[in-house]
């Protein structure tokens, strides 16, 4: 296959847990060939990044480091992909399902002349092809999908491979961006970040979602507490965002993000597919619902029927107990 | 003002898929709505597009109910076989055509969310674009619009020059179900309907669907809420690998 080129999503100099996911897959793939990962990365300032996409196997390193990618803008970052492609020649390129990926994907597939697959579960590359497996129908049926071309560019859903170390010792090679924010006809006037949203839901080991169920102040600072114990990542269905108790950022599901957390807590969720869809990869979830007939329980691995006002009061108390 | 409004028509996933019932893409639902929020009471027009099968007919139907001025339907028994990439193509042929100013994509649709085609067609017609908006509003002097859309990490408040691309999100609004006026009126529009053949081949293609492993029913915990709750913690501790 030749090159394989990873990209690498990050923040203030730290790779996302779902790039190197990617990047550790790939990585463990092609060991034995003669095949190359080469991971790209775009950042204000190097932190850590090199020393980190190192431990999870990459043999090069292209640093794109930038003022220009302080704050996502899909012009900016299309740009730099299309320039780490051009750099690289290769005939593979893997990036982890984000919301900044899904941004551009379909726009440097089209300016780079790739065939696409995106937020898929599981793939396996050939010579001039990819076969892979997407969720499709809310998630409700798996497609086995496959791609041809000399250029194909595949999404991973986050959670879907594990990240496990491959140390090497790549090359490293810096550049600037090609295109800065001052050369689009887009501006980014402003980023409105949400005053709770600490913990990254998408990268969290443990998330808690509230659903409609969580109906006041009091029910959402129970939802924080619980999250709180673990550092948890505060999730959301689209019912409670709608009342304004939780920011959109915190929806999960089909319109929302898809997490995959080790453990995934459902309090006050019906479980509708829309919703499902978002969370079902999880390891272990847990459901909280006061209606023995929700759709949840169908999901989740263990299941309390009750209040969740009464439950997550002990729950939390039971949990401090144990830590 | 010209609105072109990029529309599918999807299996309702809601239900059971396999029913064979069809509706309008919930995210191209929202689009259609955020075009008629903006040209509420203005000259402006908001001119539809679909590719699918004759059967569509009903879905553009329902959008042009919902108040778009007109529509062009590109009819084609075999759409369901064009990948994203060969749609964004027909598409973006069919743009080359004509003139608007703002063109609306749902960011993704409801039955293969793959949420590629308006970004492929922002990138053949060279247009700026924004995806998964939920806010959009003209800029006070109306050259542009300003978008604010949901990123990783918060919302991105964007502005973007006309002619642009903005594929919606269904966080935006919620659409109108038409009345029974728009749906009269509806019946005297126009839909400009084209056999096409579709010379652009995909690139990629479905080999068939498979049931997703069924994951085993919850165990339910029993007793006071007391127990169940002690009963749920030790298992997190045995098995959640978090403790
Ligand atoms: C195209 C499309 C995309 C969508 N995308 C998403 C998405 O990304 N994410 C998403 O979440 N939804 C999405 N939806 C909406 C989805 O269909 C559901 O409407 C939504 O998930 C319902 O949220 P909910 O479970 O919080 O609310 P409800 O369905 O109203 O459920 C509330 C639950 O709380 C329980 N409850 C109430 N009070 C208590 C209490 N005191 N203690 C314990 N339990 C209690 C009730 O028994 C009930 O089961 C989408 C819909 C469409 C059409």
């Amino acid at each position: 296959m030749g090159k394989i080129l990873v990209h690498v999503g990050s923040q203030g100099g730290e790779a996302k847990r779902s790039s190197l996911e990617v990047l550790s897959h790939v990585s463990r793939k092609i060991a034995g060939s003669d095949d190359v990962v080469v991971a790209c990365v775009f950042d204000v300032n190097p932190g850590r990044l090199e020393q980190t996409i190192g431990e999870y196997g990459a043999d090069d390193i292209l640093m794109y480091m930038d003022p220009a990618y302080e704050s996502h803008l899909n012009g900016v970052l299309a740009a730099g992909l299309e320039d780490a492609i051009r750099a690289t020649a290769p005939s593979l390129v893997v990036f982890a399902s984000s919301e900044s990926v899904k941004d551009i994907l379909g726009a440097i597939a089209v300016n780079t002349g790739a065939a696409v697959l995106p937020d898929v579960v599981s793939f396996s590359a050939g010579s001039g092809f990819v076969e892979a497996v997407r969720p499709v129908m809310a998630a409700k049926s798996l497609a086995r999908v496959r791609a041809e071309g000399e250029l194909i560019f595949v999404s991973v859903r986050s959670g879907s491979v594990e990240a496990i170390k491959n140390p090497k010792n790549p090359g490293t090679t810096t550049f600037e961006a090609p295109i800065k924010p001052a050369d689009l006809k887009q501006q980014l006037k402003e980023i409105i970040k949400a005053a709770d949203e600490t913990v990254d839901l998408s990268e969290a080991r443990v998330v808690v979602a509230a659903g409609r169920g969580v109906k006041d102040e009091v029910g959402k600072r129970l939802v924080e507490e619980l999250a709180g114990l673990f550092g948890g990542g505060i999730g959301a269905s689209r019912a409670v965002v709608e009342t304004d108790l939780f920011p959109a950022t915190a929806q999960i599901g089909q319109t929302g993000k898809v997490v995959s957390p080790d453990l995934y807590f459902a309090l006050g969720i019906s479980g509708a597919i829309q919703h499902v869809a978002g969370m079902s990869n999880s390891r272990m979830i847990v459901a909280i619902n006061k209606d023995a007939d929700a759709p949840i329980f169908e999901y989740a691995d263990y299941g309390i029927v009750g209040d969740l006002y009464t439950v997550v009061p002990l729950l939390i108390e039971e949990i401090k107990r144990h830590k | 003002m010209k609105f072109l409004v990029c529309i599918k028509q999807v299996p309702d996933v809601s239900g059971n898929v396999n029913s064979g019932r069809m509706v309008l893409n919930a995210y191209d639902a929202s689009a259609v709505e955020a075009a008629l929020v903006l040209t509420e009471g203005t000259d402006s027009e908001i001119h539809l597009v679909l590719i699918g099968p004759d059967s569509a007919k009903e879905t553009i139907r329902k959008a042009l109910a919902m108040g778009a001025s007109s529509a062009v339907h590109f009819v084609s028994a075999e759409s369901d076989s064009m990948d994203s990439g060969s749609i964004a193509a027909q598409l973006a042929s069919y743009c080359a055509e004509i003139q608007f100013d703002i063109v609306l994509c749902g960011k993704q649709s409801q039955d293969t969310d793959a949420g590629l085609t308006g970004g492929m067609l922002a990138a053949h017609l060279k247009l700026p674009y924004a995806t998964n908006a939920v806010g959009l509003a003209y800029q006070d002097s109306y050259d542009g619009i300003v978008v604010t859309r949901q990123g990783d990490s918060g919302q991105e408040i964007l502005q973007l020059p006309l002619p642009c691309l903005v594929t919606c999100s269904n966080d935006m609004n919620n659409p109108r179900i038409p009345s029974l006026k728009g749906i009269m009126q509806a019946k005297k529009k126009s839909i400009d309907a084209r056999q096409f053949e579709n010379n652009s081949l995909s690139s990629t293609r479905i080999l068939n669907y498979e049931q997703p492993a069924a994951r085993e029913p919850a165990r339910m915990l029993e007793g006071e809420t007391e127990e169940k709750v002690t009963a749920l913690v030790l298992a997190l501790v045995q098995e959640s690998g978090i403790f």
